[in-house]
């Protein structure tokens, strides 16, 4: 009988394949810290949200035009009252989300004006519907909405062609639906006179947005 | 060419269609044709791909650790909702999406060819439950998770991934059976 032949030890010459697993991992956790702000933020919304508390973002100027058809420049209509803004998108034929913004910009509406914080913090809705968003839709929109004209603004764009630009900067993604609705996210976003974005807040957190408008007011 | 081959060819090409016009509206409009027929199109034909490839850095990936690895840090990569929506948005992005989960094909066949069942059963565990959670997450939250995607298409692609992890995980055992690969759970395969 010739004695079996010892087995192979499974696990020898193993350390290369553990090193190469090893720098496989820690790359791809690399990678993946760096897409997500550092494993904080793993959507789209998380991550525009945590950049812009990190970094503001000027908005760009571009015309827009109220009900009554009065154009100026984006950047004039923020700097004018010295209000810092809260900036909401929606499109006035709207029956999910808006009207759900509608509701909290209704209440925080109520809020500063019974704190008689008119004169310093504004709300201010963005339409980006801006084909069918003009003149009599705007103000019918307004009626609806019960806005009170030196609360919550409503503006729509003059030129379709700015839209996507004004959307990107703020990170706003449109997407068409059926029965020619629109589905897109939704946040507060908090605008300082001068243009700056300098933070995004949920649906579910007015009062902070509130909070924070308020902490930036020029006195 | 190879039958292996043709295949592998037809399938990157598929995959390759759907990333440029006008197969691109496709999976920008449905997350479905997104994550349920490209991604899984990549990594099918990279494992395709590397039916004839001799051992690849043999010595670097012995039970296939190295590869079920690689191929587990790409999958879960492209599971994350923001970098779904990059890829739909940005296009060198999107060109990153198509190399590396093919690669992960590639890695997974040199992976999985080598496993003894202990290192199988641990990525499957690992991965298919990740997969099934992911799916079951997607189907059932009322979070709009990617911006670039709808609810609704977010819940039928959730749905989708459940399917996929199954029909993964019978394929699985499914091979496990025909193969009579269960001599010890460190005996190469």
């Amino acid at each position: 009988m010739t004695p079996a032949a010892p087995p192979a030890d499974p696990l020898r010459g193993l350390v290369a394949t553990f090193a190469a697993s090893l720098c496989v991992l820690l790359l791809a956790l690399v990678a993946l810290f760096h897409a997500t702000a550092g494993g904080a933020a793993f959507t789209t919304e998380t991550l525009r949200r945590s950049a812009v508390a990190q970094a503001p973002v000027a908005v760009p100027d571009y015309a827009v035009v109220d009900a009554r058809g009065r154009v100026r420049p984006l950047r004039e209509l923020l700097a004018a009252e010295g209000k810092v803004w809260i900036v909401d998108f929606v499109y006035t034929r709207c029956n999910t989300l808006c009207l759900a913004l509608g509701t909290v910009f209704q209440r925080l509406q109520t809020q500063i004006v019974e704190a008689g914080l008119q004169d310093h913090v504004g709300l201010l809705s963005i339409s980006f519907d801006s084909l069918r968003d003009q003149g009599p839709a705007l103000a019918e929109y307004a009626t609806r909405m019960r806005m009170q004209p030196g609360v919550w603004q409503l503006v729509s764009l003059r030129d379709e062609a700015d839209r996507r630009r004004l959307l990107d900067s703020f990170g706003i993604m449109v997407l068409p639906a059926p029965l020619g609705e629109y589905e897109h996210n939704a946040a507060l976003h908090v605008v300082t006179p001068t243009g700056q974005l300098v933070r995004i807040l949920g649906l579910d957190e007015a009062a902070e947005a509130l909070a924070a408008a308020q902490a930036l007011a020029p006195r | 060419m190879k039958p292996q081959a043709l295949a592998a060819a037809a399938a990157t090409l598929g995959a390759l269609a759907l990333s440029l016009p006008p197969g691109r509206a496709l999976i920008e409009q449905s997350m479905v044709w997104h994550m349920l027929v490209q991604m899984p199109l990549l990594v099918v034909a990279g494992w395709w791909a590397a039916a004839g490839a001799p051992r690849l850095g043999e010595r670097i990936n012995r039970h296939g650790l190295t590869g079920f690895m690689l191929a587990q840090c790409i999958t879960a990569y492209w599971m994350v909702p923001a970098l779904i929506d990059r890829a739909v948005v940005l296009p060198w992005a999107d060109a990153g999406k198509l190399v590396s989960l093919w690669v992960a094909g590639v890695a997974l066949r040199h992976g999985y060819r080598q496993a003894p069942l202990a290192v199988q059963l641990f990525f499957a565990g690992y991965g298919l439950p990740m997969l099934a959670w992911l799916g079951y997450y997607l189907a059932s939250t009322d979070l709009r998770l990617c911006n670039a995607y709808s609810l609704e298409s977010q819940m039928r692609a959730g749905q989708g991934l459940v399917m996929l992890a199954t029909v993964l995980g019978a394929a699985w055992v499914l091979d496990l059976l025909h193969q009579h690969r269960r001599r010890s759970p460190l005996a190469p395969i």
